[in-house]
C-alpha cells in the first residue's frame, strides 16, 4: 500500500509519510559502535586516521553521539544518539548543489547522491542541519590486503567528493529486483540496513514507513512519544527517535 | 602654500595648486606624462615584480597544484566549517572590485567631478580583483577539473546545472560582473590606446596599434562610444548590487544559525564599498608616490573626497551591522545566542573585537579631519586597517559561524593550512598584474581629464572666487 | 574625381573650429563632405553640425531580449530536457525567485555585451586599413576634413587659416 507523497507540500508532518524509514530507540543503544563499524564496512567507507579525525574530518555515515550532564564527578549520563542521514522528504541539501549531484529519489523517497556528479563545492554539507555529510577530503589508503574487504555492490569514491547514508541503497535495489523479478512487493523484514542488522539492541528499526503494517510503523505507533530532530526546520525527517521512555 | 582656510581671499594659485580640474595643462603635454610614467621603470620597480613572481610561482602555482594532487586534505576545511579562507577571500575580492564600479560608474552618473583621474585605476583593480575572486572559488572546489559541469551548456547528456543553487547564481552574476567591468574599462580606454599608438614605436606600436582598433575620434567613433559609456555606466549599478546580493545569499540562503539573515543583502553590498574605497585609497597612495608625474594627476583633494565616502560607508556599515546584530541578540533562538557568545567570548573573541575597531573606530577617528583626510597616507593607514577589517569580518562570518551550529557534538574548530599561502598568492597575483598593466596601459584617462578640465572654471561672486562647472550632458 | 582634393585643418579650440565648419559652408561646401576628428569628444551641437546617427540604443535593447530569452530558456526549459524532472528539496521544478535572479543576470549580460558589441559595429571596429589621420589628434586638437575642389585650394587653406588653423595641409591616408 504506498503511497505517493509530493515533497513539495509543506506543513501537517503527519500527512507526509516517505517510503523507506527508520525507528532509533536512544533508551535501547548502548553506545557500543557496531552500527558504525558495520555501515563502513557495507559501504566502503575509508579509514580516516586519529588525526584528520580528531579534526573533525572522520567520515562515519552514522555516529553514536553522547552528551551528558553536570560537572565530573557529578556526571550524569543521557540517552546516546545515534545520528545519520535523515533522508529528509524536504532536504535543505538538495537545492543548494549546483551539479544536480544530490537529488531526491521519486521512486524511493529518500535522498539520493550522485558521486559522479559532485563537484565538491560542499554547500549541501553546510545546508544539512544534522550535520551528516562526509566529505573525502583526501584520497585515503587502503593497504592491502584491506582491499580484499570491499563491498562490489558499492562503489569507492574519490577525493573531492561528497558522501552520505544511503539507506543502503545498494540493499534496497537488489530487495526490489529480486521482488520485481518474482512479481510481488517487498516483504517487510526481507532485508534490513547494515546498521539496524548488526545492532545487538536492535535499537535501530528499518522499513516501509508507509505500510502501517511494517514493523517500523507499528513500533512508531506503540511509542507514544517519537521525535524527530530538528523537525521545526521541517525538514521532514524518514528516522524518529524514541527517548525517555 | 596657501593656507586651507575658506575666508581668504583665495588666490587664483591657490585653487590651481588644490584642483586638478582647475590646473589645466596642454593635452601634448599631459599625454607626454601619461607616456612617461608608463616608460619609467626602477630597479626598485623590477624587484619587487622579481619577489611577486617568486611569491606567486611557489604560494600560488606550486600550493595550487598540490592541493590539486592531494585533495583539500591540507587545507583546514573540515567538519563543521565545510568551507573556510576560500570563500572568506572570494568575498573578499569581490569586495574590492566592487569600489572600481562604484567610482567609474555610480560617481559618473553622479557627475562627481573629482574621479576623473582615478577611474581607471579603479576599474583595474575591478577586473584584478575579479580574477582573484575567480581563482579563490575555483581553488575551493573539491574536483576543480570537473568545474566546467557547473557551466550552463549544451551536451550529449542533456545535463544543465542546478539553477536553484546560489551557487549557479553566483556563476551567472560574476560573469556577467567579469565581462561588463572589462568591457566598460575597455570603452574610454580606446582613446587612450589610440593616443599611445600616435607616440609609441617598436612593439609598443604594434601592441597599442592593434588594441586602439583604428580609432581616429570622428564624430561617429565618439557618439558610439559615449553612448555606449552611458549605458554602461547605468546598466552596471544594478548588476554591481545584484553581484554582492547574489553572493550573501550563499550564506542567507542556508540554514546556519547567524546565516539565515535577511539583511545580508544590502549588509554586504556595503560592506563591499568599505573594503573597496580602502583598497582604492590604497592604491592610489601607491601610484601617487611611486609612479613618474602621478603627483600632477592625484592630489590630495581626491583623498579628500575618497576619504569622504569612506566614512560615510564606514557609517553605513556600522548600521548594518548592528541593525543584524541587535535582532539576533534580541530575538534570535538559543543557537544564535550561542553563536553571538562564541564571537565576542570565543577563542577568536579578538578578531571580533578587532573587526569593531578597524571598521568603526579607526575610520571614525581619523576621517573626519579634512586636513588629515586630505594626507595620502593617512588615508592609505584608514584604508589598510578597514580591509583588514573587512578580512576579520568575513572570517567571523564564514568558517567562525560555521563552527556553531545546530549538533553540538560537531563543533570543531577551523585552522587554515594551506589556503593561507595560496590566498598569499593570490594577493601577490593582484598586485603583480596591476604592476604589469601600469607599464603597459596609461593609467590615467588623459582624455577625461581635459574633457574635465574644460568645463572647470573660476568664477567671482562678489568678492568671493568659486569653482563653476559647466555641464555638458 | 580627380580634381578634388582632400584638404584638413587643425584647430587647438572648439570655437574658430565651429567658425571654420561655417564658413566651409558658405563656400559650398555640403556637411558630408566634411569630417571632424577630435581628441576630445566635441559634440555636434557645439560645432553645429548635424546630429550622428548611432545604433548602440537599438542593439542594446535588442541584446538585452536576447539575454531574457535566454535566461528564460534556462529557467523554463533547461529543466524539462531531462528525461524524468529532477526533484530538489521542497522546491517547484520552476522555482519562483530564482527564475527571476536567471532572468535578470542573463538580461543584463545579454544588453552589455550587446552595447560593447554594437560600438564595434557602428565604428567598424577593429579597422586596420589606412584611413584618413593626422597624429595631432590625440594631443586634444580638432581637425577638420574637407573635400574641395583643386582650384580653390588656395582660398580654402586662407580662409582656414584666418580663422586660426594651426595648420592646413593635404589630408594623408596613413595606417593607424
Amino acid at each position: 500500500m504506498a503511497t505517493e507523497t509530493k515533497p513539495s507540500e509543506t506543513n501537517s508532518s503527519a500527512e507526509h509519510i516517505g517510503k523507506w524509514g527508520m525507528v532509533i530507540d536512544q533508551d535501547l543503544c548502548t553506545g557500543c559502535q557496531a552500527c558504525v563499524a558495520a555501515c563502513a564496512m557495507e559501504n566502503n567507507i575509508s579509514f580516516v586516521g586519529e588525526e584528520d579525525s580528531g579534526y573533525g574530518r572522520s567520515m562515519h555515515w552514522i555516529r553514536i553521539e553522547r552528551f551528558w550532564e553536570g560537572v565530573y564527578p557529578e556526571i550524569k549520563m543521557t540517552p546516546n544518539q545515534p545520528m545519520l542521514c535523515q533522508q529528509c522528504l524536504s532536504a535543505p541539501c538538495e537545492p543548494v548543489c549546483p551539479a544536480y549531484a544530490t537529488v531526491h529519489s521519486l521512486a524511493e523517497h529518500i535522498n539520493l547522491q550522485v558521486y559522479n556528479r559532485c563537484v565538491g563545492t560542499r554547500y549541501c554539507g553546510n545546508n544539512c542541519p544534522y550535520q551528516m555529510r562526509s566529505f573525502n577530503w583526501r584520497d585515503y589508503e587502503r593497504p592491502k590486503p584491506l582491499d580484499n574487504q570491499l563491498n562490489p555492490d558499492v562503489t569507492v569514491r574519490q577525493r573531492g567528493v561528497m558522501e552520505k547514508c544511503t539507506f543502503c541503497i545498494q540493499r534496497i535495489n537488489k530487495a526490489e529486483d529480486a521482488a520485481k523479478a518474482e512479481g510481488r512487493e517487498i516483504a517487510d523484514g526481507e532485508f534490513t540496513t547494515a546498521c539496524a542488522q548488526v545492532c545487538p539492541a536492535n535499537a535501530i528499526v528499518f522499513g516501509r514507513t508507509d505500510n502501517p503494517e511494517s514493523f517500523v510503523s507499528q513500533l512508531a505507533r506503540i511509542h507514544g512519544h517519537g521525535v524527530k530532530h530538528l523537525e521545526e526546520l521541517g525538514t521532514l525527517p524518514n528516522v524518529t527517535y524514541f527517548k525517555g521512555g | 602654500m596657501a593656507e586651507n582656510n575658506k575666508h581668504a581671499h583665495n588666490s587664483e594659485g591657490y585653487f590651481r595648486e588644490k584642483h586638478l580640474m582647475l590646473d589645466p595643462l596642454p593635452r601634448g603635454q599631459m599625454n607626454a606624462m601619461a607616456m612617461e610614467a608608463m616608460h619609467h621603470s626602477t630597479w626598485k620597480f623590477w624587484t619587487v615584480f622579481a619577489i611577486l613572481c617568486v611569491i606567486v610561482a611557489y604560494c600560488l602555482v606550486y600550493s595550487w597544484i598540490k592541493m590539486i594532487l592531494e585533495g583539500l586534505g591540507i587545507a583546514g576545511v573540515n567538519r563543521p566549517a565545510y568551507w573556510g579562507v576560500f570563500l572568506v577571500n572570494t568575498v573578499f575580492w569581490i569586495g574590492i572590485s566592487h569600489a572600481g564600479t562604484f567610482i567609474s560608474a555610480i560617481l559618473r552618473v553622479f557627475k562627481a567631478e573629482f574621479r576623473r583621474p582615478f577611474t581607471r585605476a579603479a576599474e583595474l583593480m575591478t577586473t584584478f580583483g575579479l580574477v582573484q575572486a575567480g581563482f579563490s572559488i575555483f581553488m575551493h572546489l573539491g574536483r576543480i577539473w570537473l568545474f566546467y559541469w557547473l557551466m550552463p551548456y549544451p551536451n550529449q547528456r542533456m545535463l544543465w546545472p542546478n539553477m536553484h543553487s546560489p551557487l549557479s547564481w553566483d556563476l551567472l552574476a560574476i560573469t556577467t560582473y567579469l565581462l561588463s567591468s572589462t568591457m566598460y574599462l575597455f570603452l574610454p580606454l580606446i582613446p587612450d590606446l589610440a593616443m599611445a599608438r600616435d607616440r609609441s614605436t617598436g612593439w609598443r606600436k604594434i601592441f597599442y596599434r592593434i588594441l586602439a582598433l583604428g580609432f581616429r575620434g570622428t564624430e561617429g567613433e565618439w557618439t558610439h562610444l559615449r553612448n555606449a559609456m552611458t549605458i554602461f555606466a547605468f546598466a552596471i549599478i544594478p548588476v554591481m548590487f545584484s553581484v554582492h546580493t547574489i553572493v550573501s545569499w550563499d550564506f542567507a540562503s542556508a540554514t546556519r544559525p547567524g546565516w539565515n539573515s535577511t539583511i545580508f543583502g544590502p549588509y554586504f553590498i556595503v560592506g563591499a564599498l568599505h573594503s573597496g574605497m580602502g583598497a582604492v585609497v590604497m592604491v592610489l597612495a601607491i601610484v601617487r608616490s611611486t609612479m613618474k608625474n602621478m603627483k600632477y594627476f592625484i592630489r590630495p583633494e581626491h583623498f579628500d573626497g575618497i576619504g569622504k565616502l569612506m566614512l560615510i560607508i564606514s557609517m553605513a556599515w556600522a548600521y548594518f551591522f548592528f541593525n543584524d546584530y541587535i535582532v539576533q541578540w534580541y530575538g534570535g533562538d538559543k543557537w544564535t545566542h550561542l553563536l553571538l557568545h562564541f564571537h565576542e567570548a570565543g577563542p577568536m573573541g579578538w578578531m571580533w573585537f578587532a573587526m569593531l575597531i578597524c571598521n568603526i573606530a579607526v575610520p571614525w577617528a581619523l576621517l573626519w579631519n579634512a586636513r588629515w583626510r586630505a594626507m595620502p597616507w593617512v588615508t592609505f593607514a584608514v584604508g589598510l586597517s578597514i580591509n583588514i577589517g573587512m578580512w576579520f569580518e568575513r572570517y567571523i562570518i564564514i568558517p567562525i559561524s560555521l563552527t556553531i551550529n545546530r549538533m553540538p557534538f560537531t563543533w570543531r574548530m577551523y585552522q587554515p593550512g594551506v589556503e593561507i599561502p595560496l590566498g598569499i598568492g593570490t594577493l601577490a597575483l593582484f598586485i603583480l598584474l596591476y604592476m604589469s598593466a601600469s607599464k603597459l596601459i596609461p593609467l590615467i584617462p588623459v582624455w577625461e581629464v581635459e574633457e574635465g578640465q574644460m568645463v572647470h572654471e573660476l568664477k567671482k561672486f562678489g568678492r568671493e572666487t568659486v569653482v563653476s562647472v559647466s555641464d555638458l550632458e | 574625381m580627380p580634381d578634388n582634393i582632400s584638404l584638413l585643418a587643425v584647430f587647438s579650440d572648439i570655437a574658430p573650429a565651429a567658425d571654420a565648419i561655417d564658413q566651409l559652408r558658405v563656400l559650398g561646401l555640403s556637411d558630408d563632405q566634411m569630417n571632424v576628428i577630435s581628441g576630445i569628444p566635441v559634440t555636434e551641437a557645439m560645432l553645429g553640425r548635424p546630429d550622428q546617427w548611432t545604433n548602440v540604443p537599438g542593439l542594446a535593447l535588442g541584446g538585452a531580449v536576447l539575454g531574457f530569452l535566454g535566461g528564460a530558456f534556462l529557467a523554463f526549459v533547461a529543466p524539462y530536457l531531462y528525461p524524468q524532472p529532477i526533484q530538489v528539496g521542497p522546491h517547484a521544478i520552476v522555482p519562483g525567485p530564482p527564475t527571476f535572479i536567471m532572468l535578470f543576470e542573463l538580461t543584463m549580460l545579454g544588453m552589455l555585451l550587446s552595447t560593447f558589441l554594437g560600438v564595434f559595429l557602428d565604428s567598424y571596429f577593429p579597422n586596420y586599413r589606412p584611413m584618413e589621420y593626422v597624429k595631432e589628434v590625440s594631443d586634444g586638437k580638432i581637425a577638420v576634413f574637407f573635400l574641395c575642389p583643386n582650384e580653390s585650394r588656395e582660398k580654402f587653406t586662407n580662409a582656414m587659416s584666418a580663422l586660426g588653423a594651426e595648420k592646413v595641409e593635404v589630408a594623408e591616408v596613413e595606417h593607424l
